[in-house]
């Protein structure tokens, strides 16, 4: 049984079909890339197997447990981590704090260590500070610890983005659109940064993205999406010369 | 003397309930315009105890925090799950409902005419050493993980949502740790003024509150607790303008807003290293302007 495995789901807005029939499986260290044009129901994907919506039809199961209508909070904590299109970094809280936010529902200490300085809590915040620099580390933001998220580039915004979600221990990490507003540069070290942390930690990566240099040579699946409906899955290669998905893009020759 | 002391004292119980009010609304960004209800729950609940069932101060205290968690509970569990704007309605007619029933059960609590003979047991020690061990726990709460997810819950739920934060929870603990506070604050008045009556515990009370904390700084304990100072004394100070009180509140608000949104403190918070380096800033800054 595959590690991530989504089962025909659906997802409708009204009358707005935004998923019809999606299935995948991931299976650890793999990357799968989704695309499609805008509108075309990605994000939708990704907001239903992490837990923002409930599908209409269909199941997702992570590491052979049904997690289709658990409470989002609750499927991160089975391993799911994800980032966001539009970068939702906690305003009010320094990088390292944003990184923390995702270790405290592990945190094990109580109410009472909340009040006072236990020394419980202190052991504890210590375990956490320990595991978030080093995924910080891991990104290579160790140098911003202090900084306020608001006040680094937008590559850097990135990158904490996903040391908070690795701080999840996710089993899948949902990246959606990891490199929209990049500059060619930090594409490049986007990727290799993706590619890295794919061998070193050897999740299933699913991938949202608009930059095809990137998605082609990374992933080792492509589903591509047009208007909710699977158009086409494969390797890079065999998506790349489907006559359905160049139309999608490309348009259709008259 | 005697006069300062007793302004001083007030002060100093508005800032406990200001540091409750600072969890809930500076810290998770819940508005409550009933937090004032449960003041009178901890003054009434406290007051009969002692006064009708001769129960001893510090564990009339303590059972009337109790009951007022209980009751915030009860109000908290379906609210917490509601969008933040309605959260404020709900707990303005929670308050509302409460000092409706306590104007009715004239029997147990006195109704319109008050609750009177509350022995008076705080003194100005007492209300200095509470106001200390409010503003310690506070602090302690927000550089725990829970006021980490509070703030993480007040900047953006989904997202909080997607690390695992179990977001009605923390605005549940945030909520009672917040009445607790108020509540005892409660406590505290009754028996300073040893009278309490409905009337003082309406919204008005609830969204002095709010604004003592906006005044201040909403992401700053350091600025709520001064804005309470501020705001709670100057009215003392100035009885002769107390009839244009609100009209002063509502002149300071619209510049605040206006001028400086975050409150005068903005996120800064009084501690020995933002002193040093507030410090060191100081005196670059003057070594800089001695050379030139």
């Amino acid at each position: 049984m595959a590690l991530l495995e989504v089962k025909n789901i659906h997802k409708s807005f009204g009358g707005v079909k935004a998923i019809q029939d999606f299935s995948l499986e991931a299976n650890p260290g793999e990357i799968h890339g989704i695309i499609g044009p805008n509108g075309a129901g990605k994000t939708t994907i990704f907001n239903v197997i992490s837990g923002v919506y409930a599908a209409d039809q269909g199941s997702v199961t992570l590491d052979s447990k049904n997690i289709t209508k658990m409470e989002q909070h609750m499927i991160t904590r089975e391993g799911m981590g994800r980032t966001f299109q539009n970068i939702r970094l906690f305003k009010g809280l320094n990088v390292l704090e944003n990184v923390l936010c995702a270790f405290d529902p592990q945190s094990k200490y109580s109410i009472v260590g909340g009040l006072l300085p236990t020394p419980k809590r202190r052991s504890e915040e210590k375990r956490g500070r320990e595991i978030c620099e080093h995924f910080l580390e891991m990104v290579g933001m160790t140098a911003f610890l202090n900084e306020r998220p608001e006040n680094l580039a937008y590559g850097m915004q990135r990158r904490v983005e996903i040391a908070r979600a690795l701080t999840c221990n996710p089993k899948v990490l949902l990246l959606d659109e990891p490199a929209a507003g990049l500059n060619p540069t930090e594409v490049a070290e986007l990727t290799e940064l993706i590619q890295r942390l794919s061998k070193e930690i050897g999740f299933a990566i699913l991938l949202i993205e608009h930059r095809l240099e990137l998605v082609m040579s990374i992933s080792h699946q492509i589903h591509v999406q047009n208007f909710g409906k699977t158009i086409a899955v494969g390797t890079p290669a065999e998506v790349q010369h489907n006559p359905e998905v160049i139309e999608a893009y490309l348009g259709k020759e008259e | 003397m005697a006069l300062y002391l007793s302004i001083f004292t007030q002060i100093l119980i508005t800032i406990v309930a200001v540091s409750g009010v600072y969890v809930l609304t500076g810290l998770t960004g819940m508005f409550s315009l009933g937090q004032a209800a449960f003041m009178a729950v901890g003054s009434y609940a406290s007051g009969i105890l002692v006064v009708k069932l001769g129960v001893p101060f510090p564990l009339a205290c303590v059972l009337a925090v109790i009951i007022a968690v209980a009751i915030g509970y009860v109000v908290g569990f379906p609210t917490v799950r509601l969008r933040r704007d309605y959260i404020s309605l709900v707990t303005l007619g929670f308050g509302e409902a409460i000092t409706a029933l306590l104007n009715r059960a004239t029997k147990l609590t006195g109704g319109a005419s008050g609750f009177i003979g509350i022995p008076k047991k705080t003194t100005f020690l007492m209300a200095l050493l509470s106001a200390i061990a409010a503003i310690a726990l506070v602090s302690w709460f927000k550089t725990s993980k829970y006021g980490r997810q509070c703030i993480a819950v007040r900047s953006d739920e989904l997202a909080a949502k997607a690390m695992g934060i179990n977001v009605p929870k923390v605005k549940m603990t945030a909520f009672l740790f917040s009445v607790a506070v108020t509540a005892f604050s409660g406590c505290l008045y009754a028996f300073y003024i040893t009278y309490v009556d409905p009337t003082i515990f309406g919204w008005k009370k609830s969204a002095d509150w709010v604004i003592m904390v906006f005044f201040g700084g909403v992401n700053s304990l350091t600025g709520s607790v001064a804005g309470a100072f501020i705001l709670s004394g100057l009215p003392e100070l100035l009885r002769s303008l107390d009839q244009y009180r609100s009209i002063i509140y509502a002149i300071l608000v619209l510049l605040i807003i206006n001028f400086k949104p975050s409150g005068i403190f903005g996120e800064w918070e009084l501690t020995f290293g933002n002193l040093k380096k507030l410090g060191s800033r100081r005196s670059r800054k003057a070594l800089k302007e001695g050379k030139n």
